[in-house]
């Protein structure tokens, strides 16, 4: 365990801060500069400042305030980069034509980078110019952990989680709280194998608030036969590192999930239906640890999918009544998992109702990028999750599926808010319930 | 030596080798910021993310069918103008010669429009500008990221239009001197070019080749 | 040439038109000709021509400096003898060493008496430029400078009329390199009121009519190259009759294609009609007979300052060739440089913010 990585950002939570202003932003700078390469640096150089990136995010279409314009939220990092990296950084220095980034700056940018933006990602794909606007506003969250303005909510889960491989303070360990679940639906869990060609991880919202979910997937990997295990040390799926925006924790809790995987000699990961805990650990665990991975990093749905494609997972078909699947940001937009729940619905002859923005184009849940976690924000998120409602019901759908976890805790808590007539369920829970024997 | 002439000999030259060397300054500049080496496993093969990135130059000039509901005007405006603007350049006789003197070729197969059709594009195009001018200062997202150089941009693009029309079409003043003027305004669209917003010219087919290359590889949306 | 009285004495050009035979109908004719050339409403004919008759005829000197002789060719080989060729005719040209019969020291002498008898009313016309290099030795007559009998004359002259582009601006005798120096009259005289009718040869019926002009009602509206606005006032491109070929993009590309003879555009084979202002689309040559574009060749921009110098008369004139590729590679590979110093620079720094030791 690293507890070094833990130690040097335990400090930069928001509250307990005690750097100088000068510090904390020479922090931010630091995180904004490790950004700083050609393919951001073009994003950057290019925007030509047309405000579509307004229309393709769910908090400015439901507020039609300009500040939750995607690429206003990248707008201290730009001005870093255009002061420090661009081009004629020289010029815009001396002659101050972009002014420093101040703490203040900072600050006020809190706001639009933790509570009103899920890192969805949406605005990359209506961008003219082609820019990665959600990569943009990442750097940005980044650099505003290092000055110790991310939120505390996400900071104290991070740093927990780093310490101690569990995100909360917990009565029982996650462990006893697997194998409970196991004894409760009737499934065999296997925890702590030695050696095993599939470790599998539990998103910590399923464990406490959905456990049959977990339970589910379990089943189905039991169905297949499959040569899996648990492991206590790294059951926790979901990776606050990311949602903080803090480099140094998300290597941390990434390295625990890789280090128990190469332990087992694991060839698959699999992530179970957890969004941002796929993305952060298929497309970014390699990266931040700077090595190629000696495993598949794979989502439930997708393993699934192909288990299904080979012949060896089997289903029934299910009642005909109208469905609605929302696509989780980080798995289908942003993770390319574009087809896996698909070819399982169409196994399952759900009798499928697509919403008009769907697959890549998907509104967010809104609850995404941790700001489920973040109370404040609750306003706001229910502004855009009203309109997220609307347009499920707009389908006529009577039933409603996701593959994300987090996805579920926040159309839950939007759905009790709206008194929705709708309960989102899980895809892998359809899945388990009408295996065909 | 008279306006015209030093607006069309020594200051076009000018601008014209401060154009080279900022695009390239920029361009060199970004590139050795060096490209990050990805570790993850890829979800598609090098070339078909190539494939992908390349079609993405192009199919991102369209917007995907869920969001031209909201921005179906505005895409309308702006690649309205940019058409006006290089149908004009492109197209209009002037400018055609203009071309093969300063470079010194000749190319009697380039196409050109009539004039009085050039003339209407130009009116159409000044019109576009216009709208997308007030929307820039009214719609708030615009507003709130617009800065100097959206809007000296734009200046200088008015006076390059507005001078061309004048001298086309014969308002009053003495034709060499709006000419000189219309020749200047571009002369200044050189020099700005590398500085300003206008160097999207040259990053928009890179830029939507990365994302486009480095989404493929995840099979992300493009 | 006539020997008139001179100053308060001479005689008004009503009395020289009657003298003439000239009828009140065949005057009031050329009148209405004049005001209409000179963009006048038709109801200023009638003013226009009281006044040109109760104008008196003025002494008139003609100084030929560094000239060719064809603005003065231009001006007497005027085809049907018009009125005002009798007008000029008549006028008191008491000096121009070209047409009259004096010579030597008492042509001199004539001009000297002129200048004198007329000090401050007689009209100073000037062709040719003016050399001014080694104190203007390049250009002499009688032992003086060109530069001497200028300021001279100039003195008593009541205007200026600088005929040919040679005296307006200094044309063709100050083309690069100009070893004389040559400059035109407006270039050295600043105290006088100054009428440029440049060309090369200017129309003769502009000289004439400019001359009238200012007879009739003094210093006519001059443009900003000191042109009379009413000859000078619009390009040759806008009242060319091949404009509508222009305007539907179609070019001659050669003085031997379809094109050409089809009568289409000459722009692309240089002409300068578009920057040249002058009078020959309208007025045209010999008599309105025709002009150079009609016979099928560019404008060259005869009636424009320094139109010696602005590249080959078959160049279209959009922009200068770029032809310094020397400069642009140079301008390339200094980009190359500060670009690649910047990216390092910004890279190091990115080091160094990132914390990053390597």
């Amino acid at each position: 365990m690293s507890t070094t990585a833990t130690q040097a950002f335990a400090g930069a939570g928001a509250a307990e801060d005690n750097r100088t202003a000068e510090q904390r932003v020479e922090g931010a700078m630091s995180a904004f500069a490790r950004g700083f390469g050609a393919t951001v640096a073009m994003n950057m150089e290019s925007c030509i400042h047309c405000g579509m990136c307004a229309d393709a995010c769910h908090f400015y279409i439901a507020t039609e305030e300009a500040k939750y314009t995607p690429i206003w939220k990248a707008e201290m990092f730009k001005r870093a980069f255009r002061r420090e990296s661009g081009a004629f950084a020289p010029f815009f220095k001396i002659l101050g034509l972009k002014k420093k980034v101040t703490l203040e700056d900072l600050e006020e940018w809190q706001e639009l980078l933790f509570d009103s933006c899920n890192l969805c990602g949406r605005c990359s794909l209506i961008c003219p110019m082609g820019l990665e606007v959600a990569e943009l506003i990442e750097i940005g969250r980044r650099g505003m952990y290092e000055a110790g303005l991310a939120p505390k909510e996400l900071v104290d889960r991070a740093a927990q989680q780093a310490e101690t491989g569990v995100p909360e303070a917990v009565e029982k360990p996650y462990a006893d709280l697997l194998k409970e679940i196991g004894e409760k639906h009737g499934v065999d869990i296997v925890l702590d194998k030695g050696k095993a060609d599939i470790m599998v991880c539990a998103p910590r919202s399923d464990l406490n608030r959905n456990p049959s979910s977990v339970a589910a997937m379990v089943k189905v990997l039991n169905k297949l036969g499959a040569n899996y295990t648990f492991r206590s040390d790294a059951i926790v799926a979901e990776n606050y590192g990311y949602y903080a925006g803090s480099n140094g924790l998300q290597k941390t809790i990434a390295k625990r999930v890789v280090d128990q995987a190469k332990k087992v000699g694991a060839s698959l990961v699999l992530v179970p239906e957890c969004g941002h805990a796929y993305y952060s650990l298929r497309w970014q665990a390699a990266e931040l640890m700077g090595e190629t991975l000696p495993f598949k990093v794979r989502h439930v749905t997708e393993y699934f999918a192909e288990q299904v494609a080979a012949g060896k997972l089997k289903l029934n078909k299910v009642d005909g009544l109208p469905t609605a699947f929302h696509d989780p940001c980080q798995l289908v937009r942003k993770g390319g998992v574009m087809d896996a729940p698909r070819t399982l619905m169409s196994e399952l002859g759900v009798n499928l109702k697509e919403m008009y923005n769907h697959q890549g184009y998907s509104f967010c849940c809104a609850g995404g990028g941790g700001m489920n976690d973040i109370e404040r924000s609750r306003p706001l998120r229910l502004k855009a999750q009203e309109m997220k409602l609307r347009e499920v019901d707009d389908t006529g759908a009577k039933r409603f599926l996701t593959s994300c976890s987090d996805c579920r805790v926040a159309f839950d808590d939007a759905g009790e808010h709206f008194n929705w007539d709708k309960k989102t369920e899980s895809l892998v829970e359809l899945v388990a319930d009408n295996i065909k024997e | 030596m008279t306006l015209l002439e030093f607006a069309r000999g020594p200051m076009l030259h000018f601008a014209l080798l401060v154009f080279v060397f900022g695009v390239i300054w920029r361009l060199v500049s970004v590139a050795l910021l060096g490209f990050r080496k990805h570790y993850s496993e890829e979800r598609n093969s090098n070339d078909k993310a190539l494939m992908v990135g390349t079609a993405t130059c192009g199919l991102r000039s369209w917007p995907h069918k869920e969001f031209i509901g909201r921005t179906a005007f505005g895409e309308a405006v702006g690649y309205g103008y940019h058409i006006g603007l290089f149908t004009i350049v492109l197209l209009g006789a002037p400018h055609v010669i203009f071309w093969q003197n300063l470079f010194g070729f000749s190319a009697p197969w380039w196409p050109t429009l009539p004039g009085g059709l050039i003339t209407v594009v130009s009116v159409l195009t000044v019109v576009l500008m216009l709208i997308a001018t007030i929307r820039r200062a009214m719609h708030p997202p615009l507003r709130q990221i617009s800065n100097f150089d959206d809007y000296f941009t734009l200046a200088i693009l008015y006076a390059i239009m507005l001078s061309g029309l004048w001298a086309v079409l014969g308002g009053p003043g003495r034709y060499e001197f709006i000419l000189a003027a219309h020749i200047i305004s571009f002369n200044l669209l050189l020099i700005w070019f590398p500085f300003g917003k206008l160097m999207h010219a040259f990053y928009i087919f890179p830029a939507r080749f990365v994302n486009g290359y480095l989404h493929a590889k995840k099979g992300a949306a493009t | 040439m006539s020997k008139l009285k001179q100053g308060k004495d001479r005689p008004t050009i009503g009395q020289v038109m009657d003298e003439a035979g000239v009828g009140r109908r065949q005057f009031m004719k050329y009148c209405a000709g004049m005001t209409a050339l000179m963009a006048m409403p038709p109801m200023a004919t009638t003013a226009f021509a009281r006044q040109l008759r109760a104008a008196r005829l003025p002494s008139v000197i003609y100084m030929p400096f560094q000239e060719c002789t064809g603005c003065l060719e231009s001006l007497t080989r005027s085809f049907a003898p018009s009125l005002e060729n009798l007008i000029f005719d008549t006028v008191s040209l008491d000096y121009n060493h070209t047409l009259q019969a004096a010579a030597g020291v008492a042509a001199e002498e004539a001009r000297y008496q002129a200048m004198e008898e007329n000090f401050g009313e007689y009209i100073l016309i000037v062709d040719g430029a003016i050399s001014t290099n080694d104190n203007g030795i390049h250009g002499m007559s009688d032992g003086h400078t060109f530069l001497e009998q200028l300021y001279e004359a100039a003195e008593g002259a009541a205007a200026i009329v600088a005929v040919g582009v040679c005296a307006a601006y200094g044309g063709v005798a100050a083309a690069k390199p100009n070893p004389t120096g040559a400059v035109g009259v407006a270039d050295l005289i600043k105290d006088k009121p100054i009428i440029n009718v440049p060309g090369c040869p200017p129309i003769p019926e502009v000289m004439t009519g400019t001359l009238v002009s200012f007879l009739a009602s003094g210093v006519p509206d001059l443009d900003r190259h000191l042109r009379p606005k009413a000859f000078f006032g619009n390009t040759i491109h806008d009242r060319c009759y091949r404009r509508r070929f222009y305007d539907r993009g179609l070019f001659a590309k050669s003085f031997d294609d379809e094109g050409a003879r089809n009568g289409w555009c000459l722009y692309e084979l240089g002409c300068r009609g578009p920057t040249t202002y002058n009078a020959c689309a309208t007025i045209k040559w010999n008599g309105g007979a025709g002009w150079p574009i009609e016979s099928g060749h560019g404008c060259i921009g005869c009636s424009e300052p320094g139109f010696w110098d602005q590249g080959g008369f078959y160049e279209p004139v959009t922009a200068k060739l770029f032809s310094e590729r020397g400069q642009s590679v140079a301008a390339a590979a200094a980009g190359v440089a500060v670009g690649a110093a910047a990216g390092l620079a910004a890279k190091s720094r990115k080091k160094k913010l990132a914390g990053e030791t390597e």
